[in-house]
């Protein structure tokens, strides 16, 4: 058995590092070269001196924090060499333009799952079952009690949400990146013909959606104090940050919700401080992740980003799969 | 009508936190089920029926072997979510998903009056067959009730009041009426629910409304510039706040929350109908310690609340008594609108005509409340600084020319209440909370020093507010030594003010000192551990109080 330092990839001050490629995944302080899965803030930093990641993500980083980043992009399942070792991108379907990232050294094979989820969405690639000998897994959701019903579902939940109360105006917060896309495409599917307003922060990631070719409902940017008055009966779409009094007090008669999948708890969704929670994640839930630790035939599993003890226990218990721990 | 429409009103009536829009969402549940199903849905919304038929110990042991889960997985899930039922009803999704049996389409009534009551009726191995099947033939949205009235665990944030005012709105009728109509013996059935909407108020009905209630003001510092002869004095009890009736020979016991509770303290009831005169009186119901004339403790006054019919032996173990500090009304005069010196003359005047008069001694239930006659502000202050010995929370000032009029008007009763007892402690190990605070950590246990040893002292969960108790949460998992089980050790760092009611010696406790209802006051993030107390500090308080 090998020690952690010689691992492949291993974790160094808290971020995945492959020290033979001198590159890291994700991280949360700048450095030379980083490999980023996708393009939400928590997996992204200013100032490293150069960024890689799939052309879709470069393009909604680049919207979201400016142009003034050297990044260099690959196409999915392109490989490319880095020290004598092969990397290549591969659908993750949690976002637009997220991938897994795959590393071939001696023929050794390592997966980094990145964000990912199985379930249906249009907004991006279906997730692809990589083959690994080695898997890193995010497991944000890793217990057994959740299990996501299917979008469509929710999103008629959301329709009826907001047709059962037509005299107010409803505000559904949600992540401005990938989240918000994918509820206005599933909304644009049910009964709810209305108005849907979004948060400017919204409003400019669904350009860059549709700039990429996706499909995206046709929505107004909400702006401070204009259009209150017509708002009755139609939907808001913002982002969570957003949930507070001095801002929702530019509202008149509104009912709140909050998309997101720790609404399936009922202790959650009470604490909140929301009306309502609309349970629906752009991550995997426990059986999506015992599918991709299963289907990717990895003999070694680590998990990150969450209930990790539980599922641990569970796969050397239950599938006897080799679970390794981290050292941090 | 299905049981779909029941757990739909369950979820609407969790997630909306308006009241009247709960009103609203109950009188639409009404109008459009069946009477019966109305009916088996008021029992269980103001928790006439909290029967547990299995515990939720039983339903994860269950869920456990019918679909070979391993038990230390359920816990963990439940530790998460902090309700067994619920736990259940997530974990039954990844099972039924993809079921091929056909749904029944069951009634609440039916499950209710039917299909529960028959499963207390088999023998173990044929109960749990028929738990799994109804979980394999329920529809998924069902089965958090179907979990939750099994468990005997069934409750929303509907309060009879809410009840009461929904049918009040439906029917147009004042809500004391429906109160009145809701407090008897409330068995579910389609006459049951017809005479709660009835429109017809008949006499008895009227007669047994309560006056609404005058509150106090918490104390204004401009009342110090009156004279004190402007006021009169009286002890602040810890009990519940009730209007006691008696109209043409009917009594009713009201508390400040509209709830008639004549049920729970039928001594009361029946002594009080002995009285020749129709009163209403307002007053005080406590638990009474007669050898020493003090209050017992609230948490014993608890004991006869939560029971809906008490024994005659719970009846002498907590006795209890009505202190009446107001006359409102005496044989059917209004005397609201006369002055309050003047309406204690009368209450003075039928207390003792009825202690002469009564068959059986009256005293032994009911009394009026004693007067404090403090000779100047300061000697006010001293009266209200020994409230505790008594056992009351400090004083009620009321101006001596007010009439009662109702809420919490301003400039006509105040409320004096004595300082809490505090120290400033340190935080040496959290659990886990369950129901809505599931997933957090918020039972903390908090310590004292000794020599350069720091001493747990006292428990507490409440005082913080949501955005604190988060904070903390994520404090406590970056600084936690140990992990036995829920509990975790903490690095001692953080400092919290904690007050408590009464401090006493007791041998139970390593600290050798044992505390009333402590909770959170601030946290000081100001303080360093070392500034944090001394058990010493906490025998000071002690002996400061004795």
């Amino acid at each position: 058995m090998r020690t952690k330092q010689e691992y492949l990839i291993r974790y160094k001050d808290g971020n995945l590092y492959c020290e033979l490629a001198d590159i890291w995944i994700d991280p949360s302080k700048p450095v030379k070269k980083a490999l980023i899965t996708h393009a939400h803030f928590d997996h992204f930093t200013f100032g490293c001196e150069e960024y890689i990641s799939t052309k879709e993500t470069a393009i909604l980083l680049k919207e979201r924090v400016g142009d003034n980043i050297k990044i260099k992009t690959y196409e999915y399942g392109e490989e490319f060499k880095i020290n004598g070792i092969n990397i290549s991108f591969h659908p993750s379907g949690h976002i637009l333009g997220s991938s897994q990232i795959r590393f071939i050294f001696a023929e050794e094979k390592w997966l980094i799952s990145g964000d990912f989820k199985l379930q249906k969405d249009q907004t991006c690639k279906q997730y692809e079952i990589v083959k690994t000998d080695y898997l890193i897994s995010e497991c944000t959701f890793g217990l057994p009690i959740f299990k996501w019903d299917e979008s469509n579902k929710i999103a008629n939940d959301i329709s009826k949400w907001i047709t059962n109360s037509p005299e107010k105006t409803s505000l559904l917060f949600c992540y401005s990146l990938g989240k918000a896309q994918r509820l206005l495409n599933e909304i644009s599917q049910t009964n709810f013909k209305g108005t849907i307003y979004s948060h400017g922060s919204i409003n400019k990631m669904n350009n860059s959606y549709r700039e990429l070719g996706i499909d995206i409902k046709d929505t107004i940017k909400i702006e401070n104090k204009k259009n209150i008055d017509e708002l009755k009966g139609s939907l808001i779409l913002l982002p969570p940050s957003l949930n507070k009094g001095s801002y929702l007090k530019n509202f008149k008669n509104i009912q709140t919700a909050f998309a997101s999948g720790w609404m399936s708890i009922r202790a959650l969704r009470k604490r909140s401080g929301y009306d309502k929670g609309f349970a629906i994640s752009d991550h995997a839930d426990w059986d999506e992740i015992l599918e991709v630790v299963k289907k990717s035939e990895a003999k070694n599993v680590f998990f990150h980003h969450g209930e990790s003890e539980a599922l641990s226990k569970y796969l050397v218990e239950k599938e006897s799969i080799n679970v390794l721990l981290f050292g941090k | 009508m299905s049981l779909k429409k029941f757990s739909e009103l369950f979820g609407d009536l969790d997630s909306i936190n308006s009241t009247n829009n709960k009103i609203q969402v109950l009188k639409n549940y009404f109008l459009s089920n069946d009477p019966i199903d109305n009916s088996w849905a008021i029992y269980l919304l103001t928790g006439k029926s909290n029967k547990r038929f299995i515990s939720g110990r039983y339903l994860k042991n269950l869920f456990s072997r019918i679909y070979e889960y391993p038990q230390w997985l359920i816990d963990t899930c439940y530790l998460k979510v902090g309700d067994s039922a619920e736990v259940i009803t997530l974990l039954l999704k990844n099972k039924t998903n993809s079921r091929k049996k056909k749904l029944s389409n069951i009634s609440l009534n039916e499950l209710l009056s039917e299909t529960i009551p028959a499963l207390s009726k088999l023998n173990e191995e044929a109960k749990n067959l028929e738990i799994k099947n109804l979980w394999e033939t329920l529809p998924e949205d069902n089965h958090l009730i179907f979990n939750k009235i099994l468990t005997g665990t069934f409750r929303v944030g509907v309060s009879i009041g809410l009840i009461t005012k929904s049918i009040s709105r439906l029917i147009n009728i004042e809500e004391e009426i429906i109160s009145h109509r809701l407090m008897g013996d409330f068995k579910p059935s389609i006459d049951s629910y017809e005479f709660l909407i009835n429109k017809n108020i008949n006499f008895q009905e009227l007669n047994s409304k309560p006056f609404p209630f005058l509150l106090a003001n918490t104390i204004e510092d401009k009342i110090f510039k009156n004279s004190i002869n402007d006021f009169q004095f009286e002890w602040k009890y810890d009990g519940i706040r009730m209007q006691l009736i008696k109209r043409t020979g009917n009594v009713s016991l009201w508390t400040r929350g509209q709830e008639l509770v004549n049920k729970a303290f039928p001594e009361l009831v029946e002594k009080m109908s002995h009285i020749k005169d129709d009163f209403v009186l307002d007053g005080e119901l406590l638990v009474w310690n007669f050898k020493e004339q003090i209050a017992f403790d609230f948490s014993l006054l608890q004991k006869r609340i939560n029971r809906k019919s008490p024994t005659r032996s719970i009846q002498i173990k907590y006795p209890i008594i009505f202190i009446a500090y107001d006359l409102l009304e005496i044989n059917g005069r209004d005397i609201r609108e006369i002055k309050l010196e003047n309406r204690r003359i009368e209450l003075e005047k039928y207390f003792s005509k009825w202690q002469i008069k009564s068959e059986n001694n009256i005293t032994d239930i009911f009394k009026i409340c004693d007067l404090i006659f403090p000779k100047d502000w300061p000697d006010a202050l001293t009266y209200k600084e020994k409230s505790r010995e008594n056992n009351t929370e400090g004083l009620i000032i009321k101006k001596k020319t007010s009439i009662y009029s109702s809420g919490r008007k301003k400039g006509i009763w105040w409320k004096y209440k004595v300082d809490p007892m505090q120290l400033d402690a340190v935080l040496i190990y959290a659990k886990g909370g369950s129901g809505r605070r599931a997933g957090l950590y918020t039972d903390y246990s908090f310590a004292l020093w000794k020599d350069k040893e720091l001493i747990k002292f006292a428990s507490a969960y409440s005082g913080l507010t949501n955005i604190e108790i988060k904070e903390l949460d994520k404090w406590i998992r970056k600084n936690t030594i140990e992990k036995f089980g829920p509990v975790r050790s903490l690095k001692p760092e953080m400092v919290f003010e904690i007050s408590f009611e009464k401090i006493q010696i007791s041998k139970r406790h390593k600290s050798g000192i044992a505390v009333r209802f402590p909770r959170i006051t601030k946290w000081r993030k100001d303080k360093k551990i070392n500034d944090a107390d001394s058990l010493e500090n906490a025998y000071e308080l002690m002996k400061k109080i004795s």
